[in-house]
């Protein structure tokens, strides 16, 4: 079982995506970075944030840390909402176009970029619906 | 005993209810007082959908798809139906169905039922903070109440885990947000559920409705006053354009609203309020002098307040696509407008678009008309004709007797009238449409007659009807009273009818352009998905998107015309909608809808100078400026290659 935002959670990911995840194929050769931020965390209403790089689809970092803010890098994109959007989209439930379109999930940056990488994201995402299996 | 079993049983009455459930397209009509004869009691006491008639026939639909069993609730609200029978008079003036049929069935098959086939629910704690929050009868998770919000807010593939709750003001309401964000539920807000209704049975359901979560249902927030010192209403969420406009009238004023069910608010954050009378009293943020909203946090604020960001930009551009408003809004301070004295109403009719765009054109740039537009000959048989069958007669009459397939609709001061009437040759007036509305099933029945085949014949046969020789004629044989259109109803409601159409407003096109009570019948026993948007008014690109929405309906094989053009900005700007039908209850044509619908919108981001109408969707909160300006490039290769992927993952198009 691997907690969404947990330590386990950022290994098994980072695993999991430099393992079966191709640059090139899956990734787009993309760079960027963004901070998803996560509000309202059961069960004492936190927030938390995970910052994930990529560089030439490779994933450079993946980090998980307390709070509404990462000061240690400047992410191209910030997504921001609550923890019952992220668990519907990380559940397969909810595409992530859909949740920003809904404004369930807010970008910060360029709209048009961020939705540019929507697809070549497509299989971080997957990755990471694959590995999570545990809410609250 | 499920319902499926007793259709086995090849019960007719069963079978009947079911087939009048199916064509229920939550046009909301029963919720208003339309025709004076009151509102459903048990809707009016109980709120939650499933107590109105349109609710019981989407809970007849749950129960025969196997969507939902019965649970105890089902017995309360059966009993809650007092057989009055106002809803039968209700729909049968909109769509020509009989929900009381249904309830009868659904009576009938409660009774039957034994105890052991209720669901039963179980304890939730979520439910009874709610509860705490908007008091114990306003929020439930029970499934039958839930089935009722399918089609009108709710994805019918999805499964029934919600909640509904209606609260009674903005603070209430407040609390449910900071409730769901605590507790991690997605909520929506509902105001008439047209909207979801319109794309339920499209690729845009995904996308427009709400997956999970607490359903906020908005009716009870009522609030309605008139300040006829400033010309302005103060609107609650849960008042309809109906009930405004007749609040409105009583001080001699008219507010600009859609048609009749509507809710004000919901229309306001929705679309703008987008009406034929848009070049007189605007569109958009136009309509209101200050809004309150509740925030995706919980926070209650108004647009007057210095502290808060500017709340009328608006992104632009392809991916300003938005599928929800910012915020819920819960009242609207909106404008009133002075009623003239000997206000009139116009009709140019028009064999051809071009013609029929050029004078509306011409006028729209000159400010002639408080209301002004383009109708196509679909949308006047459709409003005007009590019946689908009468309404497809008078579309063929229109059509092939009549060369009539476009009119400039125009309502307007007596003086304007004089100008239009001089710069055309001849006009429809006020009494001819008094006498097309109540003659509309005899003109209807005379479909192959000698009169309408030598009226044919005429050079003109419009002038020759409408301002020539033949008048009298069509006069005296329209036999136009309101005895004669009462007789197309069923026995038991044609003095009911008969006294309906005796009252003035029911042929005063002046009222029914303010009021709109006709537009629902767009939505009787199938369903139609509007598109179109707003563009730079000049002839050639309003002619060309035309021309490409109508080609895209004959390629996906669906039914299509054009609903109407209409005006912003002293002409500067056209709003033109174009409607393609279909049959909801037909899954096959969802296929065709979905690719007319993403080929359609495709093709609109293609032209220059135009908005499409998703594009403007969830932005009328907004001033009008800022969405029409600058106005907008066709995309280029590189933004259609990311259109198709954006519709690919957002709408599952391929």
């Amino acid at each position: 079982m691997v907690k969404f935002l947990s330590e386990e959670w950022i290994d098994i990911g980072k695993k999991y995506m430099l393992e079966k995840l191709d640059p090139v194929k899956d990734l787009k050769s993309i760079t960027t970075s963004l901070l998803g931020v996560v509000e309202h965390i059961p069960p004492d209403d936190i927030t938390m944030n995970f910052y994930l790089e990529l560089e030439d689809g490779k994933l450079k970092d993946f980090i998980v840390n307390t709070g509404d803010t990462f000061d240690e890098k400047n992410a191209a994109y910030e997504i921001r909402g609550n923890y019952g959007t992220y668990k519907s989209v990380l559940k397969g439930e909810m595409s992530l176009g859909i949740a920003v379109l809904k404004n369930r999930l807010k970008v910060k940056g360029s709209k048009m970029q961020a939705l540019r990488l929507i697809k070549p994201l497509d299989g971080v995402i997957v990755s990471l619906q694959k590995i999570t299996d545990e809410f609250e | 005993m499920c319902l499926e079993n007793v259709l086995l049983n090849k019960n007719l009455k069963f079978e009947e209810a079911i087939n009048i459930a199916k064509k229920g397209t939550h046009c909301g009509m029963c919720r208003i007082d339309f025709l004076e004869t009151g509102l459903c009691s048990a809707g009016k006491k109980n709120g939650f959908i499933a107590y109105w008639p349109q609710g019981r026939m989407e809970i007849v639909n749950a129960l025969n798809s196997g969507k939902v069993k019965p649970t105890k609730k089902l017995f309360e609200i059966v009993e809650s139906c007092t057989f009055c029978g106002i809803c039968d008079k209700q729909c049968n003036f909109t769509t020509q169905l009989r929900p009381q049929k249904v309830h009868e069935a659904l009576k009938e098959y409660v009774q039957n039922l034994d105890q052991s086939e209720f669901q039963e629910i179980a304890e939730d704690d979520k439910l009874k903070k709610l509860q705490e929050i908007v008091g114990e009868k306003w929020a439930t998770n029970d499934p039958i109440i839930i089935a009722s919000y399918r089609r009108n807010i709710v994805n019918p593939d999805k499964e029934l885990n919600f909640y509904a709750v209606m609260p009674e003001n903005s603070k209430e309401l407040s609390e449910v947000i900071k409730f769901a964000n605590k507790n991690n539920l997605q909520y929506m807000a509902r105001g008439g559920g047209t909207l979801f209704a319109m794309v339920s049975s499209t690729v845009m359901k995904n996308a427009m409705g709400l997956e999970d979560g607490i359903i906020i249902d908005l009716l009870r927030m009522k609030k309605l006053e008139i300040n006829p010192e400033d010309l302005t209403a103060t609107v609650g969420a849960g008042i309809t354009a109906f009930e405004l406009q007749k609040e409105a009238y009583k001080h001699g004023l008219r507010a600009n609203v859609a048609e009749a069910g509507a809710h004000i608010c919901a229309n306001l954050a929705s679309t703008g309020i987008c009406t034929t009378w848009g070049n007189t009293y605007g569109w958009a943020s136009d309509n209101y002098t200050d809004v309150e909203l509740v925030d995706e946090e919980g926070n209650i604020f108004n647009h007057g307040e210095m502290e808060i960001k500017n709340p009328y930009s608006v992104e632009h551009g392809l991916t300003s696509l938005k599928l929800s408003p910012p915020g819920i809004l819960t009242e609207a301070m909106v404008k009133l407008h002075p009623i003239f004295e000997g206000e009139e109403a116009v009709l140019v009719p028009f064999d051809n678009l071009k013609d029929a765009l050029q004078l509306a054109l011409k006028l729209a740039k000159q400010d002639i008309g408080l209301s002004l537009a383009v109708l196509s000959r679909k949308y006047l048989a459709e409003f005007l004709s009590p019946t689908p069958q009468i309404a497809k007669d008078f579309d063929y009459i229109a059509e092939n007797y009549m060369k009539l397939n476009y009119v400039v609709d125009v309502i307007c001061h007596k003086n304007d009238k004089k100008i239009v009437e001089d710069m055309v040759d001849f006009t429809i007036d006020k009494e001819m449409m008094k006498t097309l509305i109540l003659g509309c099933p005899k003109l209807a029945s005379l479909k192959g007659s000698e009169f309408l085949k030598i009226l044919s014949e005429e050079e003109n046969p419009c002038k020759a009807i409408f301002a020539g020789p033949m008048r009298n004629h069509l006069e005296k044989g329209l036999e136009a009273n309101p005895e004669n259109i009462s007789k197309i109803y069923d026995e038991d409601l044609r003095d009911f009818f008969k006294k309906i159409y005796s009252k003035p407003q029911m042929t005063d096109v002046v009222w029914l352009h303010a009021f709109r009570i006709f537009p629902s019948r767009l939505m009787r026993q199938r369903m139609f998905i509007p598109r179109g948007g707003v563009m730079w008014a000049t002839e050639k690109i309003i002619t060309d998107f035309h021309d490409m929405l109508k080609e895209t309906g004959e390629k996906y094989n669906l039914e299509n015309a054009l609903g109407y053009i209409s005006f912003l900005e002293h002409g500067k700007f056209a709003v033109l909608e174009y409607d393609y039908y279909f049959d909801h209850t037909d899954p096959s044509i969802s296929k065709n809808v979905n690719d007319a619908v993403i080929e359609s919108l495709e093709r609109t981001l293609m032209m220059d100078g135009i908005i499409s109408d998703l594009h403007f969707y969830f932005k009328g909160l907004h001033r009008k400026e800022h969405i029409l300006y600058p106005i907008p490039k066709a995309i280029n290769d590189e933004e259609q290659i990311l259109f198709r992927e954006l519709i690919g993952s957002v709408l599952g198009g391929e």
